[in-house]
C-alpha cells in the first residue's frame, strides 16, 4: 500500500543523501510526488562512458518495495543493455515471475531487500561492462562485439552531451 | 421530465467536481471516461440482452436507475484515484482530506438509501429483480467503504507519523498494529466484492436463458476473470502454511538482531523466522510471498505447494478494459525447487561484487580524498591538486602516491600553451571560461576554487533537512554541483592530453 512505500522511499532518499555513494546523487523530482525520482549517474571510471553524468528517471509502483521501479534513462543512450527510448534492461528491475528473455534465474532479479542504490550500483557496473545476453539495443551489443573502436567514439560524444560540451 | 433528471444529474456532477476535486488530472480524466463507456456498454447489454424489457417505460426506469447508480459508481471511483494520488505526496492540506472524506461518506449513505429503494421495488417486482438491483448496490457500498477505511487508516498514519518524528521508537509499534489491520481490510474487501460481483454474474447468465447470444459471452468472460482474481486472493493459504511452518522469532532473538525489517526498513519488535533465519514482519513477508515464494534476501526457496491448480495461464485482461489498471500478479505460486539450486553460487559471486563497490566508496569518499591529497600536496606544493586526487584515486593511500611521486610518475602538467592546441579541445575552454587567459597561474586558481566547491558537495551531502522544499533546494544545488565538477575534470583533462600531444609534437 501506498503508505509504507511512502516510508520506505523516504528512508532510502534520506540514506542516499547522508552517505550518497561516489558519482551517484538522487531524489525525488518533486516531493509533491515521491514516486518519481531523478538520478545522476556518473560513468564509471576507465570505461568508455567515463565522465559524463547521465540523468535516469525511477518511476516506483504503489506497492514498492514489493515491485521494482521502472529506470529510464532520459539523455541520450548507447548501450547494449539499455533500449533506444532510454529504458534500461538489467535483470535486477526484472520482477520475480516475470522474465521476458527467458533465461535469468530469479537470482538475480527484484526482491524487496534491493534498493535504489543497489539498483544505481548495478547500472553503474553495467555501464562498465555490458551484459551480452540481453539484446535491448542489437545494434549497440552488435558494435561493441565487434567494432569497439566506434562504440567508444558514440559513447565519448554522449559523455560530452550530457556535459553540455559541444561534440 | 427525464431529460431534465439527467441534466440535473450532470450539473450535480459539475458541482461536486469544482467543490471536491477542482481540476481533474489527465490520467483521471481517462480513467473517468474508460469507465463511463464501460459502465454503458454493460447496462446496455444488461437492459436489453438480460432482463429483455418490452416496455418503454420499463427501459426508462432501467435508465434512470443506472444513471444513478453510475453517477455514484464513478464518483466513487473518481475519490479512490484522487486518495491515491494524494497518498503519494506527503504533504496535503487539511482540507482536501476532509472533502473527499464527506463525498465518500455521502456516496455511502446514498448507496445505503439505494438499498432501500431495491428492497422496495423487490418487494413488488420479486426476487430477481431485487437481486439484480441490490447486488450492484451492494457492490458500490463496499468498494466505497473500503476506500473510507484504507483512507482512515492512511491519514492514521499519517499523524502518528508527525506525531512521532520526534521519537523513532514507537513508529514501529504503530506499524504492527497497523499492518495486520490494513493487509485483513484489503483482503476481506477485495473478497467479498469479488464473490458478490461473481453470484452477480451467474446470476445474470442463469436468468437470460441465451447461452449462445452475445451478452452471454461478454458476461462469461467477465465471470471468467473474476474467478481467476478470486483464485489469486488465496491468501489465506500462505498465511496458514507461514503459521504452521515458520514461527515468530524469539524476544532473545530479535535482540539479537540488531537489523531492520528488510523489506519496509522499519523496526521489528515482532518477527516472523523464515528457515534459513532470517527474520522479517509478519504482514510484510506475507504481502511478499504471494508474489514469490522465497526468502527476499537469501532467496531460499520456501515449500509452499499449491493449494489449487493455478498454473493457468494468465487472465486476458483485454477481455475487460475495466480492470486493464490492475497490475497483474505474475505466476502466483509457481514455484520448482529444483531451479534454485543451480544459482546459488552465482548470486553469492553478485552481492559481494556490488558490496565491494561499495566499500571502495566508503573508504575513500570524496572529502577523505581531498584531506590525503591535501597532505601529500604538504610535501610537494607544485603539483597541482587535480593531479594528486586523480592519482589518489587509483593508489588510495597516500604514501603509494607519495612514491609515485618521488618516482616522477608523478608531473605536473607542462604550461598550457594555446598555440598548440587543436581546435576541438579549445572550444570548450572558452565556452566556460570565457575571459580566463590560458596560464598556470589561473589553472591553479581554478583548482582551489575545485576545492571550495568538493567541500560545499560534502556540506550538502551531509544533511537531511526536515523541510521538504529545503531538500528539493539541496539535492538540486547538489545536481549541479556535480555536473559542474564533472564538467570542470572532463576539460582538464582533455587539456591535459592536448598538452601532453603537444609536447610530443614537439619532441618529435
Ligand atoms: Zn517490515
Ligand atoms: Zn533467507
Amino acid at each position: 500500500m501506498a503508505g509504507s512505500a511512502l516510508r520506505r522511499l523516504m528512508a532510502e532518499y534520506k540514506q542516499l543523501t547522508l552517505n550518497p555513494p561516489e558519482g551517484i546523487i538522487a531524489g525525488p523530482i518533486n516531493e509533491e510526488n515521491f514516486f518519481e525520482w531523478e538520478a545522476l549517474i556518473t560513468g564509471p571510471e576507465g570505461t568508455c562512458f567515463e565522465g559524463g553524468v547521465f540523468p535516469a528517471k525511477l518511476i516506483f509502483p504503489p506497492d514498492y518495495p514489493l515491485s521494482p521501479p521502472k529506470m529510464q534513462f532520459t539523455c541520450e543512450m548507447f548501450h547494449p543493455n539499455i533500449y533506444s527510448d532510454g529504458r534500461v534492461c538489467i535483470s535486477i528491475l526484472h520482477a520475480p515471475g516475470d522474465d521476458p528473455m527467458g533465461y535469468e534465474s530469479s537470482a538475480e532479479r527484484w526482491s524487496p531487500v534491493q534498493s535504489v542504490e543497489k539498483i544505481l550500483l548495478s547500472v553503474v557496473s553495467m555501464l562498465a561492462e555490458p551484459n551480452d545476453e540481453s539484446g535491448a539495443n542489437v545494434d549497440a551489443a552488435k558494435m561493441w562485439r565487434e567494432n569497439r573502436e566506434e562504440f567508444n567514439n558514440i559513447a565519448e560524444k554522449i559523455v560530452r552531451r550530457t556535459l553540455g560540451i559541444p561534440t | 421530465m427525464i431529460n431534465m433528471a439527467f441534466c440535473w444529474l450532470i450539473l450535480l456532477g459539475r458541482a461536486v467536481q469544482k467543490l471536491v476535486f477542482g481540476e481533474l488530472r489527465v490520467s483521471e480524466q481517462q480513467q473517468l471516461r474508460d469507465k463511463f463507456w464501460n459502465f454503458v456498454f454493460y447496462k446496455f447489454i444488461f437492459v436489453f440482452g438480460i432482463i429483455n424489457v418490452q416496455y418503454i417505460d420499463e427501459v426508462l426506469l432501467w435508465c434512470s436507475w443506472f444513471a444513478l447508480l453510475g453517477f455514484l459508481h464513478l464518483l466513487s471511483q473518481l475519490s479512490k484515484d484522487r486518495f491515491e494520488y494524494l497518498s503519494f505526496s506527503p504533504r496535503t492540506p487539511f482540507w482536501s482530506h476532509v472533502k473527499l472524506m464527506a463525498l465518500l461518506a455521502a456516496i455511502f449513505a446514498l448507496s445505503g438509501f439505494m438499498l432501500l429503494v431495491s428492497v422496495f421495488v423487490g418487494f413488488f417486482g420479486g426476487f430477481n429483480t431485487f437481486a439484480f438491483m441490490s447486488a450492484e448496490v451492494v457492490l458500490l457500498a463496499i468498494r466505497t467503504l473500503h476506500i473510507i477505511i484504507r483512507y482512515a487508516l492512511h491519514l492514521y498514519d499519517i499523524r502518528q507519523e508527525s506525531a512521532t518524528a520526534m521519537n523513532t521508537s514507537d513508529e514501529g509499534k504503530a506499524w504492527e498494529k497497523r499492518g495486520p489491520i490494513s493487509y485483513y481490510t484489503e483482503l476481506s474487501f477485495e473478497l467479498t466484492a469479488l464473490i458478490i460481483d461473481l453470484i452477480h454474474h451467474l446470476h445474470m447468465l442463469l436468468w437470460s436463458n441465451i447461452f449462445l447470444s452475445m451478452a452471454s459471452l461478454v458476461i462469461c468472460m467477465q465471470l471468467r476473470y473474476l474467478f481467476h482474481e478470486i483464485q489469486r486472493k488465496n491468501y489465506l493459504w500462505v498465511r496458514n502454511h507461514l503459521e504452521q511452518n515458520y514461527p515468530m522469532a524469539t524476544t532473545e532473538e530479535l535482540q539479537n538482531n540488531s537489523d531492520n525489517c528488510a523489506i519496509c526498513w522499519e523496526k521489528m519488535d515482532s518477527a516472523r523466522k523464515l528457515p534459513c533465519t532470517h527474520l522479517f514482519h509478519n504482514t510484510c513477508l506475507l504481502s511478499w510471498l504471494e508474489q514469490d515464494t522465497s526468502c527476499p534476501t537469501c532467496r531460499m526457496a520456501l515449500n509452499i505447494q499449491t493449494p489449487s491448480p493455478t498454473q493457468m495461464e494468465p487472465p486476458e485482461l483485454q477481455a475487460d478494459p475495466q480492470e486493464n489498471t490492475r497490475r497483474p500478479f505474475n505466476h502466483f505460486f509457481h514455484f520448482d525447487g529444483s531451479r534454485y539450486v543451480s544459482w546459488l553460487p552465482s548470486f553469492s559471486v553478485e552481492v559481494s561484487h556490488i558490496q565491494a563497490i561499495r566499500q571502495n566508496h566508503v573508504t575513500a569518499s570524496n572529502s577523505q580524498l581531498d584531506a590525503m591529497a591535501r597532505q601529500v600536496q604538504t610535501l610537494f606544493p607544485h603539483i597541482p591538486l587535480s593531479v594528486i586526487i586523480d592519482d589518489l584515486r587509483v593508489t588510495r593511500s597516500v604514501e603509494l602516491t607519495i612514491e609515485n611521486v618521488l618516482d616522477g610518475r608523478l608531473v605536473a602538467p607542462p604550461i598550457f600553451r594555446d598555440l598548440d592546441i587543436n581546435q576541438q579541445t579549445s572550444r570548450p575552454l572558452t565556452l566556460l571560461q570565457s575571459n580566463a587567459e590560458p596560464s598556470t597561474t589561473r589553472n591553479w586558481d581554478e583548482f582551489s576554487t575545485d576545492n571550495v566547491e568538493t567541500e560545499d558537495t560534502v556540506m550538502l551531502g551531509s544533511r537531511f533537512s526536515k523541510s521538504s522544499s529545503e531538500r528539493e533546494k539541496i539535492l538540486h544545488r547538489r545536481k549541479e554541483n556535480m555536473i559542474q565538477m564533472a564538467r570542470r575534470r572532463y576539460i582538464e583533462k582533455q587539456k591535459a592530453a592536448a598538452a601532453a600531444a603537444a609536447r610530443s609534437d614537439l619532441q618529435s
